[in-house]
């Protein structure tokens, strides 16, 4: 079971991938979305907000997310990382993403742009 | 957990969704095939049955869409029940299929145009829609929510309005309309009727994009409710307007009808029925299926090229591509040989083969995951699922039965999908496991000294950061 810091650390180090990746902020400018992170095992919540193409976060629930990420603690930390890809989650259950399908597979892109395969 | 979304879809987007996926131009060859089993104007009787038992399949999809709502669909509820070879065999080979109804959609479509408009021919026009939608998919354009709405009830209503007028060209006669001829005749015809609602349950995907699941539930219910009082009374129009040589076998009965009681209006007025029923099933097809191939590219299913993504659209074009290039392929290949019937039956048996694990699924996580919340239960215990389980197998195994050709395709298909699992994707994934970095990004736990976790919400005393 991964920690809330843990949790949070993984988004920091997305959220550095993503802003030092120039291209992909040009390609998001302008995909304005607030995502919501959730854990089911442990109580832990974070926002995601992604506004003129910059990506900013912070501990804590949102109002009314575009979208909302919910696994458990190690899966979120390891996906937030890089350390496994969200598709295979995804796939079996683990992972649960609430909101468009377009907005989930623009995140899952996003992943993979700054992760690789 | 309830969940706040900015954005939630309606009862009236998801029938129309599930509705508008289900209604195809190749729909309505498919109603005068099965026509073709039944005497007189009694197809209505096995549109009604088809649509009573895919309602009992849509249950099962309900209970397993509330259970595990996510757009994996199949591949999810299938692996939870039965483990992930069978699941994925199983949902490639669904999505192969799909790829042939996209082909046999665009071989109907193109007669259709090709019909209405004769100097130019068929092939022109299956290239033209695949151009036209491929572009589309890459560039990342979707038809608009109220937008599809309207093209889907404005349809509804439309084919409504032309049964009528096939009804008051005939002065409101029937030839035998309550006597289909004995029992096998019916179930032939309900086994080739399944294809009239392939496709409903693609709504299931929409799960997460609602906050109240019971919506999709009730929105394929209705949906199917409304397509089989549409099918049947304008497959009943159809054979009642017009002579059963003229219309059996022709790759654009509606057409034909169109014509036979309104002229050259009436084809006019076809063409644009076909159009609007075939733009929501081709591009839908050719969204799922390019997203499954990419979704199984990134999983390591299928080869890594399938998951590049264009860097101006965010679409996966070379799964789009790839899609295109079997859909084609299928296309031509029905062009050529003319037997787009073999397309509809394999759909409507692997259709069926689908719905009866669907059922299966239910009653093994009922047993396997009791304590799942299950938002949708299907009401009568394990009535509803086994008989869904039963006659879906019948049905499929009564397809195979009149056309050794669709039973060879459906067989030769699992046979190859099997061992694909079972030997390539494990080299796939060996593959993968080898290209990736070694060592963790993640920094090994500091055991024993973890600091304590912060309470959701808590006021961590710093501001919204921008890292």
């Amino acid at each position: 079971m991964a920690t809330h810091q843990e949790i949070t650390d993984s988004l920091k180090a997305f959220a550095e991938g993503y802003n030092s990746n120039k291209r992909l902020q040009t390609m998001n400018r302008d995909w304005n979305r607030v995502i919501q992170v959730l854990t089911t095992d442990i109580e832990s919540a974070h926002t995601l907000e992604l506004k003129d193409g910059e990506l900013r976060f912070w501990e804590g629930a949102a109002d009314k997310p575009d979208l909302t990420v919910l696994a458990d603690s190690e899966t979120l930390a390891d996906m937030f990382y890089g350390d496994i890809t969200p598709t295979e989650p995804y796939m079996n259950g683990t992972l649960k993403i609430m909101g468009s399908e377009d907005d989930i597979v623009r995140l899952d892109f996003i992943s993979l742009l700054i992760w690789g395969e | 957990m309830m969940i706040k979304l900015k954005k939630v879809l309606t009862l009236r987007t998801i029938v129309a969704t599930s509705a508008g996926l289900t209604l195809a131009s190749s729909s309505f060859v498919a109603a005068i095939q099965m026509a073709g089993f039944l005497a007189g104007d009694s197809a209505w009787i096995a549109i009604m049955v088809g649509g009573m038992l895919c309602l009992g399949a849509g249950a099962c999809f309900s209970e397993l869409n509330g259970m595990l709502p996510s757009a994996a669909g199949i591949r999810l509820y299938f692996g939870r029940a039965f483990g992930d070879t069978v699941a994925l065999a199983v949902s490639l080979l669904y999505m192969f299929v799909v790829m042939c109804v996209v082909g046999a959609e665009s071989y109907v479509l193109g007669n259709i145009l090709s019909e209405a408009l004769p100097v130019v021919a068929p092939v022109v026009w299956i290239l033209f829609m695949f151009v036209v939608v491929t572009l589309m998919n890459i560039r990342g354009i979707r038809l608009a929510g109220n937008f599809q709405d309207m093209v889907t009830y404005g349809l509804m209503v439309s084919l409504i309005v032309l049964a009528f007028v096939g009804f008051y060209h005939t002065g409101f006669r029937f030839t035998t309309p309550v006597a289909p001829g004995g029992i096998v005749p019916v179930i032939n015809a309900v086994a080739v009727g399944v294809f009239l609602y392939v496709g409903f349950e693609w709504v299931t995907p929409l799960a997460e994009e609602v906050t109240e699941s019971r919506l999709i539930a009730r929105g394929m219910l209705v949906a199917v409710g409304l397509l089989s009082i549409i099918y049947s009374l304008i497959t009943m129009a159809m054979t009642s307007a017009v002579p059963r040589e003229a219309i059996a076998g022709s790759p654009v009965p509606l057409l034909v009808f169109a014509r036979y009681v309104l002229g050259e209006a009436g084809v006019l007025w076809a063409v644009v029925i076909c159009l609007a029923s075939s733009i929501t099933t081709f591009n839908a097809g050719l969204i799922s299926v390019s997203r499954f191939f990419y979704a199984s590219a990134r999983e390591n299913v299928l080869p890594r090229v399938f998951s590049k993504i264009s860097m101006r659209y965010f679409t996966p074009w070379v799964a789009i591509l790839g899609v295109l290039a079997v859909a084609l392929i299928v296309s031509m290949l029905v062009l050529i040989t003319g037997r787009y019937l073999v397309l509809l039956n394999t759909a409507a048996a692997m259709e069926s083969i689908v719905y009866a694990m669907s059922g299966a699924a239910v009653l093994v996580l009922r047993k396997k995951s009791p304590g799942l919340p299950r938002p949708y239960i299907v009401a009568g215990g394990a009535a509803v699922p086994v008989l869904t389980i039963a006659v879906f197998f019948l049905l499929a195994l009564s397809v195979m039965a009149f056309d050794p050709v669709t039973a060879v395709s459906i067989l030769a298909g699992l046979g190859i999908s099997f061992w694909y699992v079972m030997k390539v994707v494990p080299v796939l994934k060996e593959k993968n496991s080898a290209r990736r970095p070694a060592a963790r990004r993640r920094p090994a736990p500091v055991s024993e000294s973890q600091p304590e976790a912060i309470p959701a919400g808590t006021d961590t005393g710093s501001k919204p950061e921008k890292v």
